[in-house]
């Protein structure tokens, strides 16, 4: 076993027990929320889900940018593995998010939030950015035209921020307000749940890479023997 | 000056092709008017003297319309075998870019001005400012055709190209230039005057300047082989 299997199976057991921890934190320990009641709960696995997006849409511009300065396949393949489970995490926040929301605002999708605009703009650049990566050859040429498109699609969210001056604010702002509406056992939930799908998702990026690796490597092999 | 004399010729060549394929042009042409035809028909039950949808009308036929004649502008090269010429040629990929761009914005503000023009007909507006509605609709195009020229390049490249150009360029094009131009039209119906609309105008400028400037600093990425 190498060291990196190792790494990968431990961090795969860390996400294991801190979800386990987080879920019964969520459910049994955590205060009922004053105002919004039960309903809340979903809130600790919804902003770790968007915590994640946004950590991995961030390492596919990291990668697809490392990528066309030096050319590295390895940063292609972490840029591509990363966009595909910043997807999947970012379904999850929609979709817990909207159902927050029905129990909340009493409907699941609020057109004129920021927020949930941006989120919407990030996954459908990224459903894009997968679908391109489906429908090219794998090569070079992919990972060149995948990183120039994940570079302009990440720059159209802060643009597309601005071209929203209109938007009104019904999203709660957590972060920012100081954790005043937060009681303490409230945040230590919610941080044991970050905690746990960080660790999810670098166990999943780490499985991922290394799939895709074998993937590129048997491509190459296939080349040199020629195909059948 | 190599580079403005590579770029007038590719911009030379692209009109001619255009133009002596008529085809393209007039199957554009229909496009649009088969668009505005069935907004037309789809929305009867609505008093237009008073309606807000003419703006986004106004846009998705833009879009849509604007959509099929981004799409051949690489394809074509692939197709027909010229790309190896021109990338054997020695000039550089920015100049392809900027070339293949003048031309197709060219071509698309004609197709826009036309649609304007079927629009108005269609549908019984009050007339707004002209002169304004010009201005947005040169201003939208410039950011659609930068933009949209790279996606061109890219989606050239893909299997399944006629479906991939619309789903790469939706989700980049429709919530920065296409949203804030659907905005700034829709004052200018409103009967806004030219100080109401700065706002929209200086951030439409500012993402047409971003587009250009990616589309002239990616392209090498796309064109090299």
């Amino acid at each position: 076993m190498t060291k990196k299997n190792i790494l990968t199976i431990i961090m795969l057991l860390a996400s294991a027990a801190l979800t386990f921890t987080g879920l019964y934190m969520a459910f049994l320990w955590a205060p009922t929320h004053d105002t919004m009641g039960d309903v809340q709960r979903i809130f600790y696995f919804h902003v770790a889900s968007a915590w994640v997006s946004y950590l991995a849409f961030g390492i596919t511009l990291l990668g697809s940018l490392l990528y066309l300065k030096t050319s590295n396949m390895k940063y292609d393949i972490l840029a591509y593995s990363s966009a595909e489970i910043g997807v999947v995490f970012c379904t999850a926040a929609i979709i817990t998010g909207a159902l927050w929301a029905k129990g909340v605002w009493g409907v699941f999708w609020i057109w004129d939030d920021m927020k949930l605009f941006m989120t919407m703009v990030l996954w459908l650049v990224f459903i894009a950015y997968l679908a391109l990566r489906s429908n090219s050859d794998p090569g070079k040429a992919r990972a060149r035209m995948s990183a120039v498109f994940g570079i302009i699609g990440f720059l159209c969210i802060p643009l597309s921020f601005a071209a929203n001056r209109i938007w009104t604010q019904f999203h709660p702002t957590v972060i920012a307000s100081e954790s005043g509406s937060l009681q303490t056992p409230m945040v230590q939930t919610l941080v044991t749940a970050v905690f746990a799908f960080t660790f999810l998702y670098l166990g999943i990026l780490m499985i991922k890479t290394d799939l895709e690796t074998t993937r590129e490597e048997i491509e190459e092999i296939k080349q040199e023997i020629g195909d059948f | 000056m190599r580079v403005i004399s590579a770029t007038r010729a590719i911009f030379l060549k692209e009109l001619r092709i255009e133009f002596r394929n008529k085809q393209m042009i007039n199957s554009m042409l229909i496009l649009s008017l088969m668009i505005l035809a069935s907004f037309r028909f789809i929305f009867e039950f609505i008093d237009f003297s008073e309606t807000e949808l003419a703006s986004p009308i106004l846009w998705i036929t833009f879009f849509f319309s604007g959509m099929f004649a981004l799409a051949p502008i690489y394809q074509r090269e692939v197709e027909q075998g010229t790309k190896e010429g021109l990338m054997l040629a020695p000039i550089s990929a920015s100049s392809i870019y900027f070339g293949k761009f003048l031309a197709t914005f060219i071509i698309i503000l004609g197709l826009n001005l036309f649609s304007t023009m079927i629009f108005f007909a269609f549908f019984a507006q009050p007339m707004p400012d002209m002169g304004m509605l010009l201005g947005i609709i040169v201003l939208g195009t410039i950011g659609f055709t930068a933009l949209g020229n790279l996606i061109s390049a890219i989606s050239a490249n893909l299997s399944q190209s006629q479906v991939m150009l619309p789903v790469l360029l939706i989700p980049i094009l429709l919530f920065t230039v296409i949203m804030t131009s659907v905005e700034a039209t829709f004052q200018i119906f409103d009967g806004a005057v030219l100080a109401d609309l700065s706002n929209g105008i200086k951030l439409i400028l500012a993402f047409d300047i971003i587009f250009v400037a990616s589309g002239y600093l990616m392209i090498d990425y796309i064109i090299e082989e």
